[in-house]
This record gives C-alpha cells, sequence and structure tokens, in this order.
C-alpha cells in the first residue's frame, strides 16, 4: 500500500532503437490517488433577532429574467420595508438575492448579488443608513421552487429580506 | 457520412451503470484486439474490461475480444499475424499481470499487424489493490501509441453531488473510485484543479456567503484564499499555478481580480458596471476570458495579459447568452455555454471560423470541461430533473457517467496525472 506513496518521480524511457524500425519501450510508476475527507462545519448565521423576523417575515420581492430592476409591485414591497426600519433603527437587515436555474451558477450569483444591491440602493436612497444592510447572494444555489417551468422560476427570481 | 448508432450497456454487480452511447463514431475506427492479459484471473477480467471501456468511450476504436478472434496468442511467440491480418485488425494488444501481496505489476505489448512487428512494450508498476488505476495506465499507454495523442483514462473528475447535504467528489475519468474531498450542508460551486492537479480551488457558503478555499487533495488542509467580510466566487488558476483569477463583490458588483497566491497581492482587472465574471485562462496564461454582462446579455470577451490597460475584446456575437467559456489547450479555440433560442447547449468556436458548432442538443446543459488532451468535454445535463454528467468526444461519440447518488453537476477535469 505504502510502497509508492511518497514516489514523485516516474520514469519513462523511450529507445528508439533505429531510425527506420523504430519501438517504444517504456516503464512507469502508478501514483497514489489517496483522498483526505474534509467536513465542512457550517457557520451559517441564525435568525436569532425574532424582533426583525416579526416585522420581515417573508419580506420577498421578485424580478424578471436577467434583470436587476425593481418593479413597481417590488417598490410597494420595499416602501413598507423603509417604514418598519425608520421605526425600528436599531434592526439591521441582511438582503439575499437569488436567481433561478437558467444560466451558468457563477452568472447566477452575480445577478443575484446585483438584485440584492437594486434593494439596498432604494433603501439608501430612501434613508436607510447602508451599515445597517448586508448584502449576497445565493445564486440559484437556494431554490424556493423546484419546477422546471416560469411560475418555478419566477418564485425563485428573488431577494429575501431578513 | 457513416452515422453509427450503438448503444451498449455494461453493469458490473458493484457499481453503478456506465451507459456508452456511441450517436457517431470515427468514420474509421482503430480495429484493435485486446487480448486478455495472461496472470491472475479475476484481476485480469476486471482489467480487461476497464482497459475496453476506457478506449470504446473515446470513439475512436472498434475493441475486438477473445471471442471476435481466430487465435488468442499468449505471448509474443504464439502470434500468427495472418490471423489478425483477415480481420482486417490494425493493432493486437497482449500482456500479462504479475500479482503478489506486496506488488502488482503489468507488462503489455503493441503490435502493428499491417507491419507485422512489435511498436511497443511497457512496464507499469501498480500499486496493490489499485487494479482500476493499472488499467487506466495501460489504457493510455495504448491509446498514446496508437493515435500519437496522451491518453486520460488516468485523468480525475471533481465534481459536486446533492443529495441530503453536498459533497466535493473526486473520481476516476470513467466517473468511479469515487472519493469525497469535502462534505457540507451548505452550497458547493465552482470547483477547479490547481494546474500540477495537486489542489483544488472552489467556491463554498458553509460560512453564509460564498468563500474561495482552496484544499490539498493528499492532506485535506484548506484554507480561504481571502479574509474580508464580502462574497467572493469563481476561482480559477493561473497555468503557471502562482495566480488565481477571482471574481470580488467589494465593490457591490461582480468585478475580476487576479490574487498573487504568495504574497497576496491583489489586481484588478476589470472595470465596468455591468456582471464580469467565470475568468479562465489561456493555456500559456496570456489572457484571460470571462463572461460579461456589459451588452446587455451575457456574452464572452478576452483580455490580453500581455498588453498593458488592455481593453476586453468581445469574442462571442451569435446566440443571447454565451457564458463559462474556456479554452481548448492548443488554444485553436473555445467551449462554453451558449443559448441561441431558449435550450442552453455545449458549443465550441474555432478561431478561425466565425460561427459556433452547438455539441450538444438537450435544454439545459451546463458546466463545460475539457480534458487535458483537447478531446472530451464533460458537461452537466438534466434529465427528468435530476442533474447528470455527460461526455462528448470531438470525434462525436457521446457518453454518460454512471449516476451517482443524488443530483450530479459542475464537472471539472483535472490535468495529466501520469
Amino acid at each position: 500500500m505504502f510502497i509508492f506513496k511518497n514516489k514523485i518521480n516516474f520514469l519513462i524511457v523511450v529507445i528508439f532503437l533505429s531510425s527506420c524500425s523504430s519501438m517504444n519501450i517504456t516503464e512507469e510508476n502508478v501514483y497514489s490517488d489517496n483522498v483526505k475527507t474534509v467536513k465542512a462545519s457550517s457557520s451559517m448565521p441564525e435568525n436569532i433577532n425574532l424582533d426583525s423576523m416579526a416585522i420581515f417575515a417573508n419580506a420577498t420581492v421578485y424580478f424578471e429574467f436577467d434583470k436587476s430592476s425593481l418593479t413597481s409591485k417590488s417598490i410597494q414591497t420595499l416602501k413598507s420595508a423603509v417604514d418598519a426600519l425608520n421605526e425600528n433603527t436599531s434592526i439591521k437587515v441582511t438582503l439575499s438575492g437569488h436567481a433561478d436555474e437558467r444560466g451558468t451558477r457563477e452568472y447566477n450569483l452575480a445577478l443575484g448579488q446585483r438584485r440584492a444591491e437594486s434593494v439596498s440602493d432604494y433603501l439608501v436612497l430612501n434613508g436607510i443608513n447602508k451599515s445597517r444592510i448586508t448584502v449576497k447572494s445565493f445564486g440559484e444555489e437556494k431554490p424556493l421552487a423546484y419546477g422546471q417551468d416560469e411560475s418555478s422560476y419566477a418564485k425563485n427570481r428573488r431577494v429575501e429580506i431578513n | 457520412m457513416k452515422k453509427i448508432l450503438l448503444i451498449i450497456f455494461f453493469s458490473n454487480c458493484s457499481f453503478s451503470e456506465l451507459i456508452l452511447e456511441i450517436t457517431q463514431g470515427t468514420e474509421d475506427p482503430f480495429r484493435v484486439a485486446i487480448i486478455e492479459f495472461q496472470g491472475s484471473n479475476e484481476i485480469s477480467k476486471d482489467i480487461h474490461e476497464i482497459i475496453k471501456n476506457n478506449l470504446k468511450r473515446s470513439g475512436e476504436f472498434t475493441i475486438f475480444d477473445n471471442d471476435d478472434l481466430l487465435s488468442t496468442p499468449k505471448s509474443e511467440n504464439d502470434i500468427i499475424f495472418n490471423d489478425f491480418k483477415i480481420l482486417n485488425i490494425d493493432y493486437l494488444v497482449i500482456g500479462n499481470i504479475v500479482n503478489d501481496k506486496l506488488n502488482i505489476t503489468s507488462e503489455y505489448k503493441v503490435f502493428d499487424i499491417k507491419k507485422s512487428k512489435k511498436v511497443r512494450s511497457s512496464t507499469i508498476f501498480g500499486i496493490p489493490n489499485k487494479n482500476r488505476q493499472l488499467a487506466h495506465y495501460i489504457s493510455d499507454g495504448i491509446y498514446e501509441e496508437i493515435t500519437g495523442i496522451k491518453g486520460i483514462a488516468s485523468t480525475k473528475i471533481l465534481y459536486v453531488t446533492e443529495n441530503e447535504d453536498f459533497k466535493l467528489i473526486v473520481a476516476d475519468a470513467d466517473g468511479k473510485n469515487e472519493q469525497v474531498l469535502l462534505e457540507s450542508s451548505e452550497p458547493i460551486i465552482s470547483p477547479s484543479w490547481s494546474p500540477d492537479s495537486k489542489k483544488v480551488a472552489y467556491v463554498s457558503f458553509e460560512t453564509g456567503m460564498a468563500k474561495v478555499f482552496v484544499q490539498d487533495i493528499a492532506t485535506g488542509k484548506r484554507d480561504v484564499v481571502i479574509k474580508n467580510s464580502s462574497q467572493i466566487s469563481s476561482p480559477a488558476w493561473s497555468p503557471d499555478g502562482k495566480f488565481l483569477s477571482l471574481t470580488m463583490y467589494q465593490d457591490g458588483n461582480a468585478e475580476i481580480y487576479i490574487l498573487n497566491l504568495q504574497n497576496k497581492n491583489l489586481t484588478r482587472l476589470t472595470n465596468h458596471y455591468a456582471i464580469d465574471t467565470e475568468s479562465s485562462w489561456s493555456k500559456k496564461g496570456s489572457k484571460i476570458m470571462f463572461t460579461s454582462g456589459r451588452s446587455g446579455s451575457p456574452q464572452l470577451y478576452e483580455i490580453n495579459l500581455r498588453q498593458s490597460n488592455a481593453r476586453p475584446k468581445r469574442v462571442t456575437f451569435d446566440g443571447n447568452y454565451n457564458a463559462k467559456g474556456s479554452y481548448l489547450p492548443n488554444n485553436e479555440g473555445i467551449v462554453f455555454v451558449h443559448r441561441a433560442d431558449v435550450n442552453f447547449q455545449i458549443a465550441i468556436k474555432y478561431f478561425d471560423e466565425n460561427f459556433i458548432r452547438p455539441l450538444t442538443e438537450s435544454q439545459m446543459d451546463e458546466s463545460p470541461s475539457i480534458s487535458p488532451n483537447g478531446n472530451v468535454i464533460v458537461y452537466a445535463i438534466r434529465e427528468e430533473g435530476m442533474g447528470l454528467l455527460s461526455g462528448v468526444t470531438l470525434s462525436g461519440a457521446k457518453f454518460k457517467l454512471p449516476a451517482s447518488e443524488g443530483a450530479v453537476r459542475e464537472p471539472s477535469w483535472s490535468g495529466f496525472l501520469r
């Protein structure tokens, strides 16, 4: 098992016997492909601020495909979020952007971020201090609906405010 | 044009099925006879099957077994070349396996039938109980001898599975011999190999936010590459292994930076209010390609690193979505995710052509990764809502890798390991 474990060199000997008739003679060692398994300890922040949970429970705004601009419906939702934030100045919010599964994962991560930034811009424009806002994206990695249809996609293109 | 439709199922009691679906092989495949190797019976049978599958998966071979042949020589002296000439066979492979408790060794020889002569004689010193690896090394030697191109049977594929939790897995290029690198309750995306294939970089959400980690495969030692409060993603190694290009969000928008892994210096590469992400390096490290939304839809751009203040040059124009590009090893072109109307396909564009060639035809193909010899592309597909890995060779053969538990995605091909 351990004989070749740390052998880094391998050897290929190629001998050309003559110019008109050549033959390859090779020798090589197989590398070890040992793998160490690691378990990631998740430090996902828990939502412990029950006050903010109560006020913002499931406050979510939705977006068009490949778009990060706010719709008039989103703005209605955000207006009440601004009011709540103004009433409770101790509350901080996290804006988590999401995308539907169409398109590449990294592009969708960036798209989710843009959506969360749009919401952040709106809040800041309406007087909320930027230090109270955390912006992040989960891209297409945390869908709410698993179907492969427009109604599922529409549910997944969102920013969650909590 | 000759089209071959061939569906072959190989089953094995301890593994899930490898489905070889050759929709279009090469017009003129090499006809190769492989005699089951002499020596330890069970191991020989095992190794024989693995070699056959490896060569068939390339789409470039028709393999002849003991049963298909007029004679089955045990050694060089037994060979009757005419028995193979009659069957129009191009090459013959014979060999043996010597296995004792401490060592496993294989010697094999390749004969050119038309010339009636031996063209290769090889010895491989294997690792006991790692018969699959030994078989992969033999496959690569045969492949290289016959095609003149380095084989990829002994390379590895990295991918992510989602079941109860998320796993980052490394497996042989045929999808077997799975080993878990990382288990996490939070998503893992964008795995990428270091050029020496000893480390991997990936994005993990375990801290509650996308962060890039680098992990040593053999020791499991891992670190966040940049410690700050904003999210970081899309790692790609420079060909010399000294730099990592990344997407950083500290400016409120996805921008590409280059991190010097030794002194941790950061150099900003892009500066645009649109999304810039999914960077990848050309094989000589002189160019970086990336996806940008600056034209209004995702398109591929490249930056020449040898010019100072070089402006990004757009490289894709057809289609409403072109993303996650990577360069072919010989720099002849690029492979990427392409959408002409509604379906996402894997496509290739050669630099000397002014059109895009789609390589796949389902609806949601993504994450293409090119084998180190440039002959095969592995990518993620959806079947009945399930994620699977599939492969397509540039000669037209397609195959699916065995379904692991849960959804499989984000494949990334290693460099050459031998």
